[in-house]
């Protein structure tokens, strides 16, 4: 879950560095409250600028700026750059990428995985139990090809910290690793008209003998639907 | 509301030149002042009712589950709060501000085009009145949201006559609202009183300047948008081609971003003015804000693709470069912001409560600002409720309480009448709970994964309690608007006592006048004071001051030798 992680790490110095000036913020106020008020204070100060404190208070914040910038560009390009990081070195050979083809649509999704192997669609209404689940390996990156069949929708699986809009007439693409075996719930982000609030799907992780076996069960329900 | 009423009591000789009176002499002004407080007024009531929509919103949610309204009624009541706020209320109402005080704080006689700027009003209120109606159609108001994406907004998914009406309304008030941005920009560039330089204009008069720069630049985009999705009502085969859906997406963002700093501008001015003011002191850095503003102003047109950093079609590190670039120019607005209030002699009147609030409040906006343009967290927050609470943040924790540290502040100038203090006191508190009992679960509920928009949710999502205390803090926000009303109607009726020429030892030009200012802005015994800075009638008691001082000490001195 890559994203996830990044996310997580980024968020962490961003919290950290934003709690810390709004605390320093927060005392300058309370202390002109408590300490400058007409009770308490002497005259006002009739100094109407410091130049060089300002220049190099700007310096700072530039400074910030661009550590930031910096700092949250590479964690974007890390979190999507293809293959496994942190992987050990000299890994063994990359595992096959799982395409899955995510359809969405007025209020539901679609979900075909044509390779490797090929499974038919996973399809439902997204109303009482008809949730569709999208099935993926763990260990194995998926690489999802997203699309939709009428307005525009996105895919927000929140314990992944990730989502990508939904467009028709145009595909986005991106890829996921799911470390461990586990079932989330996604969501539409985007508004998307009536049922928008109900458009939900499960995302489940199983282990790849699993998966090999879903596929093939999948397979032969579609041939024998065929 | 009868806002000039207590103009009868002044002097004959400040008396407006003869024109229609009563209703007819309002409505077909070119008075700024008067098509000022048309626009001020006609906001501050269409925000009234937009904050009943919103609290119809919190009852929905307020339980899981819930079903106070459904899905049809709810997806209307999000789209006309959200477009309602944001182009019926924040924006004309900082335009307004702008008309009614650039050309006292600049010691101009008149706007320049009152006409044009006349017209603009009442484009504006025939756009609200238009994009309202929409309620009364059989489908109802147009149901989007205040961004209304295609094809979702096409005639396919949203065949309903509210979608049109919306568009035309906005598509009006907006021309409106650049119309009035011409004027004000004018009147600041070229009908400045002699001695008054641009780095002698007022902190406000110079947000205003940069606001209308944005206005000018920005808003012919959204009217290119609108444009564009009228003709894909007509005919939706435009939107077949994503180079138009996303082609939207562009056109609407290179707007609705500067139309964020529009919304927050001039409310930033008024917080500075008030700031200076019950400090009593000048405003401090004010050249390093000036320039804050202008460097702030010319970076809000190029960031716009941080709305679209989950659509894969963005350059996401150029639009997140950009947007974290402006903490820089907002840096420098805190550290005025704070020298002013560190090195000052408080005095807590409303406006300096409601200034003192904007200053911890707006930061919280601001601080989830930097968060949410930075992609990968992004990724997780857009479309969620953090987005919710980070944009309620910057617009209501933060523009509207520099709006009503701005309307205390002017109010009594405007109408020659003082609000209520005590009142003015329960609405800050009141509003500061109800503020922040509202907006700030709503981060947790986005990190929770709660997507906004949504009529409901389930019970399993866990969402219940945060939902519940917000909803609390709407009922308590809608206390403090009811103290607020009180408080106006108190001053319509009379009620209030008289206020004088400047109540609180104000800095800038509007205070030299009389309350309400006579037809001209400033007549023989109203004269314009020499304009030495920034803040002339600050530099005015200070040379008193001194006097007084040389003649105490000069007499100190005689004695002395005597």
């Amino acid at each position: 879950m890559r994203q996830a992680d990044v996310f997580g790490e980024v968020f962490a110095v961003e919290l950290i560095m934003a709690g810390a000036v709004f605390l320093a913020v927060l005392a300058a106020v309370l202390y002109a409250v408590l300490r400058r008020r007409a009770g308490a204070a002497a005259g006002p100060s009739e100094r109407a600028e410091r130049p060089r404190l300002e220049a190099a208070y700007v310096a700072v914040l530039a400074a910030v700026a661009v550590f930031l910038v910096v700092y949250t560009a590479l964690a974007n390009h890390r979190e999507h750059r293809t293959g496994h990081v942190g992987a050990p070195a000299g890994p063994p050979a990359a595992p096959e990428v799982v395409e899955v083809d995510v359809t969405a649509f007025q209020w539901c999704w679609t979900f075909r995985h044509p390779r490797p192997g090929g499974a038919g669609a996973t399809s439902g209404t997204c109303r009482a139990e008809e949730v569709p689940t999208l099935v993926v390996p763990t260990g194995r990156p998926v690489r999802v090809e997203l699309t939709s069949r009428d307005v525009i929708h996105s895919l927000w699986v929140p314990e992944l910290r990730y989502k990508m809009d939904a467009f028709p007439h145009h595909t986005n693409s991106f890829t996921l690793t799911l470390d461990e075996e586990g079932r989330w719930l996604g969501r539409c982000a985007e508004f998307c008209g009536y049922r928008h609030y109900a458009m939900h799907f499960w995302l489940r992780a199983v282990s790849p003998g699993e998966y090999e076996r879903w596929v093939a069960g999948h397979q032969a329900a579609a041939g024998g639907a065929a | 509301m009868s806002l000039t009423g207590t103009a009868d009591v002044e002097p004959a000789r400040h008396r407006p030149a003869p024109a229609p009176g009563g209703w007819l002499g309002w409505l077909t002004t070119t008075d700024h002042k008067r098509i000022g407080l048309l626009t001020l007024g006609t906001s501050l009531l269409v925000m009234l009712g937009m904050g009943v929509l919103a609290l119809l919103m919190r009852g929905q949610l307020a339980q899981p589950e819930e079903h106070l309204v459904g899905p049809q009624v709810y997806n209307q009541l999000f789209t006309m709060h959200g477009s309602g706020m944001i182009y019926l209320v924040m924006t004309p109402f900082a335009l307004g501000l702008g008309v009614y005080l650039v050309p006292l704080q600049v010691g101009a006689p008149v706007i320049a085009m009152p006409r044009a700027t006349l017209l603009g009003y009442w484009l504006y209120v025939l756009g609200a009145a238009i994009m309202l109606s929409g309620f009364a159609t059989p489908q109802g108001a147009h149901s989007d949201g205040w961004f209304s994406y295609p094809p979702m907004a096409a005639r396919t998914y949203t065949p309903g006559v509210g979608s049109d009406l919306w568009i035309a309304g906005v598509f009006l008030a907006t021309t409106g609202v650049i119309l009035m941005a011409w004027a004000v920009l004018w009147t600041a560039l070229r009908k400045r009183a002699e001695g008054m330089t641009m780095l002698r204009m007022p902190v406000f008069s110079w947000s205003m300047a940069a606001t209308c720069l944005m206005v000018i630049g920005a808003f012919p985009a959204l009217l290119a948008a609108l444009a564009l999705l009228a003709a894909g009502r007509v005919e939706p085969a435009v939107f077949d081609s994503n180079l138009w859906v996303i082609g939207y997406q562009h056109l609407f963002w290179f707007y609705g971003h500067p139309v964020v700093y529009v919304m927050f501008f001039p409310y930033l001015g008024a917080v500075a003015e008030v700031l200076a003011v019950f400090s009593g002191r000048r405003f401090f850095g004010y050249r390093g804000t000036v320039f804050a503003l202008l460097v702030f102003a010319a970076l809000s047109m190029s960031v716009w693709g941080h709305h679209m950093f989950t659509t894969g079609q963005a350059t996401n590190d150029y639009y997140s470069l950009t947007s974290i670039l402006l903490l820089v120019p907002a840096g420098v607005e805190y550290f005025a912001m704070l020298g002013t209030i560190l090195g000052g002699r408080l005095v807590f009147r409303t406006p300096m409560l409601f200034a003192l609030a904007f200053v911890p409040q707006f930061l919280i906006g601001g601080l989830t600002g930097i968060m949410v343009g930075t992609p990968v967290l992004d990724y997780h927050a857009q479309d969620s409720y953090f987005v919710v609470a980070h944009l309620h943040y910057v617009l209501f924790a933060g523009s509207a309480f520099g709006l009503f540290a701005g309307f205390y502040l002017w109010f009594p100038k405007a109408t020659g009448v003082l609000l209520d203090e005590r009142l003015g006191r329960w609405h800050f508190w009141l509003l500061v709970v109800g503020t922040n009992l509202t907006f700030f679960p709503m981060f947790f509920l986005g990190y929770a994964g709660m997507p906004r928009r949504v009529v409901t949710y389930l019970d399993g999502d866990g969402f219940g309690l945060l939902n519940l205390l917000s909803s609390c803090g709407a009922a308590v926000l809608a206390a403090g608007m009811t103290v607020f009303v009180v408080n106006l109607a108190r001053a319509a009726l009379r009620r209030a006592p008289r206020a004088g020429d400047d109540p609180w030892r104000g800095h800038t030009l509007e205070w030299a006048t009389s309350s309400p200012p006579p037809r001209l802005n400033f007549d023989a015994a109203h004269p314009l004071p020499p304009l030495t800075s920034e803040a002339p009638l600050l530099d005015l008691r200070r040379r008193a001051a001194d006097e007084a001082r040389g003649a105490r000490e000069g007499r100190g001195a005689r004695e002395g030798r005597a």
